[in-house]
């Protein structure tokens, strides 16, 4: 009950009678794709924070281990997703202060931020993120999604934003149980290299976490090897019409 | 014990330490009718003795469903007992609204403390009357925990609370070592049988005997009258000797024997 109070008191309300909302976001992140291979989850996202048209920050980490069994990756208002964490601080804080043999698992974590994320947007306030969440607890494997607006659901593989159009597809064509953690890997490089060339706020600086019973990993940012030596490259105005 | 001057108030301390009230509160709860738990590792079993207030009234109900895996027995002001569980439940369903899994007994059984705690500290309240037993599981295993009107509470393997619960505790304490190996039947029988010495010579039948189970793929639930009555019945073919001549592994998988005309 403690961690709802904070959730609501953050809420934007100024006493002299008005109330605020949320229009636009500032400082965001892109896509985030997420898969379930054989030992666990595997997450990846670049680390861009953009500012409108502007690739302003490079080093934004978007994908965060949470407690002991899970990770959350975001897209969208960086700052949102920032307070996003702290809530979730406080509430693994809390966990582990009962100090009992129980422990939050992923399934809860989800639920948690989908009540969150429900319950701004029901206020006409919400926190501007696309949610990844992904886990391993007692052998059970969890990945799921919660968009701003509080839909959730859980699959095999998930992504945000332009992750949707551009990874879903290769994933559903060539996602299998028990991926082994290389393939899980070269699958989820695919992905991101067409989000690379494809999607105008993608940065090639990208970080790769996995997460299995044993615990999470976060790779090292990291580039991907990209091809720009294609012919229509070489001469990009030779076939087109002049106006002058 | 017997009246003071310094147990008027529950915010009033003896000089010897005590607070008078909340131990008179828990006198309230060793009036109540007999209450007895067990617990093996993966089942936990609550039987209580019904009391009805006169031949022509319905038994008392003090067994509650708190959750698919929490249940309660209680024994003292029922009153009390009912809005407690109605607090349990609130608790139980808030925590699986929020986050999709049932709430951890433990967790469960420290909310209820210090509710209970809150009644001992302020002047213009008084305790609750009513102590619980507090059956369930979670993915730490099956727990039996005890909460009195203290606000104190125990974990235990098996225990009686209630009228005349000593001499179930008796029979539970020669038996409690060997409960993590009983089976879920087992546990069941001794559930009952520690019921039988509470009512000490009065006819145990299944009608003022209430039993609920709970197990990992079992939610919480009361056994059917007619089940209670086959364990009677058998339990009687076996003897009628006195408690402590009982053997210490029973098997009454079925009636072998006739039934005796008692």
């Amino acid at each position: 009950m403690e961690l709802q109070t904070l959730a609501m008191k953050d809420a934007t309300i100024v006493d002299d009678g008005t109330t605020e909302r949320t229009s636009y976001p500032y400082v965001t992140g892109t896509s985030v794709i997420g898969m379930k291979y054989k030992e666990g989850v595997i997450m990846a996202a670049d680390t861009g924070g953009s500012y409108g048209s502007t690739l302003r920050y490079k080093s934004v980490e978007r994908i965060k281990p949470i407690g002991k069994h899970s990770l959350l990756g975001a897209s969208g208002e960086i700052s949102d997703f920032q307070e996003i964490l702290r809530y979730l601080d406080e509430l693994i804080l809390y966990d582990n202060m009962w100090d009992d043999g129980n422990s939050l698992g992923p399934k809860e974590v989800h639920n948690y931020l989908t009540r969150v994320m429900y319950n701004r947007r029901n206020k006409f306030d919400p926190l501007w993120n696309s949610l990844v969440l992904g886990g391993v607890k007692n052998g059970q494997k969890y990945l799921g999604m919660v968009s701003m607006n509080g839909t959730h659901f859980e699959d095999n593989h998930v992504a945000t934003g332009f992750g949707n159009h551009l990874a879903r597809p290769i994933l559903r064509a060539e996602w299998h149980e028990d991926l082994s953690f290389e393939e899980a890997v070269k699958l989820m490089e695919k992905c991101l290299l067409v989000l690379l060339y494809r999607d105008r706020s993608a940065i090639n600086k990208f970080q790769v976490a996995k997460i299995t019973e044993e615990g999470v990993t976060i790779s090292q940012p990291y580039a991907l090897k990209t091809y720009w030596g294609f012919s229509a490259f070489q001469n990009p105005s030779k076939g087109a019409v002049g106006s002058w | 014990m017997f009246r003071n001057q310094y147990d008027t108030d529950v915010t009033t301390w003896s000089p010897a330490g005590r607070l008078f009230q909340v131990e008179y509160a828990m006198e309230a709860v060793k009036q109540g009718a007999a209450a007895v738990g067990l617990r093996s590792t993966s089942h936990v079993v609550l039987a209580t003795v019904n009391k009805a207030a006169s031949d022509l009234s319905s038994h008392q109900r003090k067994v509650f469903k708190i959750d698919d895996h929490i249940g309660v027995a209680i024994a003292g002001l029922t009153a009390d007992g009912r809005v407690l569980s109605r607090y349990l439940r609130n608790e139980c369903i808030n925590h699986a609204f929020v986050y999709e899994s049932p709430l951890p007994v433990s967790r469960l059984v420290v909310r209820l403390a210090d509710k209970a705690q809150v009644c001992t500290q302020r002047s213009w309240k008084r305790p609750f009357g009513v102590g619980l037993l507090v059956a369930g599981l979670d993915e730490t295993g099956a727990h039996l925990y005890y909460n009195c009107p203290s606000g104190s509470y125990f974990e235990y393997q098996a225990f009686a609370i209630g009228s005349r619960s000593q001499a179930a505790k008796t029979f539970l304490e020669r038996r409690f070592e060997s409960f993590n190996t009983y089976s879920r039947d087992e546990l069941i029988k001794d559930a009952i049988f520690a019921i039988k010495e509470t009512l000490q010579g009065d006819k145990l039948t299944s009608s003022i005997c209430t039993v609920a189970i709970v197990g990992q793929d079992e939610a919480f639930h009361m056994i059917d009258q007619k089940v209670i009555e086959e364990i009677i019945n058998s339990m009687e073919i076996k003897e009628d000797a006195p408690a402590d001549q009982a053997p210490l592994q029973e098997e009454d998988k079925g009636s072998e024997e006739a039934p005796m005309d008692i």
